[in-house]
């Protein structure tokens, strides 16, 4: 780990090879392969149900597969990796209550840095999200939008490498959707890190990808990976009017409710 | 919002309730002084007072009344740290919970008031078996909502603690134990009022003339200082008002993020 934050580290590449998890008599994942490229967004959408949870869980290191291995840039996991920073869907479960905002972003610096190092990150990682000054409040004063800013600092805090979120905008308002998937972009831009997203909107998917992983029905395997070529940086209004836009969009959909047909995909990059 | 019924403004709850209280003594003054009810032994408000004010300028009385707190404290201080242990314990560990639980049943509805006695048999005359006392009494409320508290901690926070690296102990000190502290409290809190109830009790029956519970007992062996025994009852009562106050406030200012979790 350097000691200046202006240094980020270099991206990571993930790799999943042949995935499958099984509860009891359960499959909930059937096989799954999939790249998940360096210093890009990937996003990994599915049918609710199709495991996206576990396999975010399994990539993480929370929990095992029953065969199959992941590969951060070309190590075994085993265990939560380091550089790995996870933002869940529920921020005011994830975030801890009894702490400052501060004292939540400086958490996972606990133990690896001089006190002025951590509060310099800290102040680093509150404006990048836009939340400078708002340090000394509780997580619970602030509205769900802010909440789930502090929990993406707490992520920026570590220097990940690769940044993992699980449904992150499900539980706020459509405007601040928006706005926090214009944040996710520009920080990712700016910090060059990857980043995978779960989530089972489509819209989003499209908006955010560099490239797309449509899970199918459990037990779950790829249906497709595409790439999308969308000019960066994105802007709410005008690359949803794109053409490669509202194309990708239908054939995910038409994916993911399984009456895509071949031609679906000719104005999309299929990788 | 509309309540079905607004609270009433502060002040006027503060009125009502010093009206309550004089309201209650000006008529048991009256009905006693009237001969409505007569009978020997019954506490006269004024009298009571009278004794009161003299126990309170009595520093022999100071000195009882130090005693009382100190056992109970003790008691207290004991029932909290083997309660949130054990308690603590149980609810994060299962192979704890399933060794222990049978065990807590079985003694849980032992009134400790009456191994009391057993105690002071065993370690003697002096604090120490009333100080346990209390702490048996004390002990339970404060093992179940510890037990309760660490179990109710949210996956979500262990979970993210794991993703950043936390140990497994560093899981039960950074992220169980914070979480579950306040509700860790609120056992110590109802605890607290029932350990002062027990530490008086105790004194009272089994201790050796020491204590609130000590100064009554001798008081009331001397029929003619029943108004004393009244004023000493009422003092301690007046404890337990202000611990229970003291307690709150405490609550407030260790726990107030707790007001978060409402939302």
């Amino acid at each position: 780990m350097t000691d200046h934050a202006t240094e980020q580290p270099a991206p990571a590449e993930l790799v999943l090879e042949q995935i499958s998890k099984t509860y009891g008599q359960n499959r909930a994942i059937g096989d799954i392969s999939a790249t998940i490229p360096a210093g890009k967004v990937s996003v990994i959408v599915g049918p609710s149900g199709a495991g996206k949870t576990t396999l975010l869980r399994i990539i993480t290191g929370l929990e095992e597969a029953t065969s199959g291995r992941v590969l951060f840039d070309g190590e075994v996991v085993n265990g939560v990796p380091e550089g790995l920073a996870m933002v869940f869907q529920d921020y005011s479960r994830s975030l801890f209550p009894w702490m400052r905002v501060e004292d939540n972003v400086a958490f996972p610096l606990r133990r690896r840095a001089s006190k002025a190092e951590r509060t310099r990150r800290v102040a680093e990682a509150l404006q990048a999200v836009g939340l400078d000054g708002k340090g000394r409040l509780y997580p619970w004063q602030m509205s769900g939008g802010m909440q789930q800013r502090v929990a993406i600092a707490r992520a920026l805090a570590c220097q990940p490498r690769l940044l993992v979120m699980d449904e992150p905008y499900a539980s706020v308002d459509a405007q601040t959707r928006a706005e926090l998937e214009d944040l996710l972009l520009s920080i990712q831009a700016q910090l060059d890190i990857t980043v995978l997203v779960v989530t089972h909107d489509i819209d989003e998917s499209v908006y955010l990808a560099d490239r797309i992983i449509v899970l199918s029905k459990p037990p779950s395997t790829v249906t497709e990976v595409i790439d999308v070529g969308l000019a960066r940086p994105r802007d709410q209004i005008t690359t949803k009017e794109e053409a490669e836009f509202v194309h990708a969009r239908a054939h995910v959909l038409r994916l993911l409710r399984g009456t895509a047909t071949p031609d679906d995909a000719s104005d999309v990059r299929v990788a | 919002m509309q309540l079905i019924h607004d609270p009433l403004p502060r002040r006027t709850q503060v009125i009502l309730g010093i009206v309550g209280v004089v309201g209650f003594v000006a008529v048991l003054e009256m009905v006693i002084r009237s001969g409505l009810v007569s009978g020997a032994g019954l506490p006269l408000p004024s009298a009571v007072a009278e004794q009161v004010v003299d126990l309170l300028g009595d520093g022999e009385f100071w000195t009882q009344i130090g005693f009382t707190l100190r056992q109970w404290l003790l008691g207290l201080a004991i029932a909290s740290v083997a309660g949130i242990i054990l308690g603590g314990l149980m609810g994060a560990v299962p192979t704890i919970f399933a060794m222990f639980l049978l065990p807590v049943e079985i003694l849980r509805p032992l009134p400790s008031i009456a191994v009391g006695p057993l105690l002071v048999l065993l370690l003697g005359a002096g604090m120490l078996p009333l100080s346990l006392t209390v702490a048996l009494a004390c002990m339970w409320p404060i093992l179940f909502n510890s037990m309760y508290a660490a179990r109710a901690v949210d996956p979500v926070a262990i979970q993210t603690a794991r993703t950043l690296h936390v140990s497994r102990a560093g899981i039960l000190m950074q992220i169980r134990l914070p979480a579950a502290l306040p509700f860790m409290f609120t056992g110590i809190r109802v605890a607290a009022s029932i350990g002062l109830i027990v530490a008086v009790s105790a004194e009272l029956l089994f201790g050796s003339g020491q204590g609130i519970g000590g100064y009554i007992l001798v008081a009331s062996t001397n029929a003619s200082n029943l108004d004393g025994v009244y004023a000493a009852t009422l003092v301690a009562g007046v404890l337990g008002v202000l611990v229970t106050a003291v307690l709150a406030s405490i609550d407030r200012l260790a726990f107030g993020w707790k007001e978060g979790l409402a939302q």
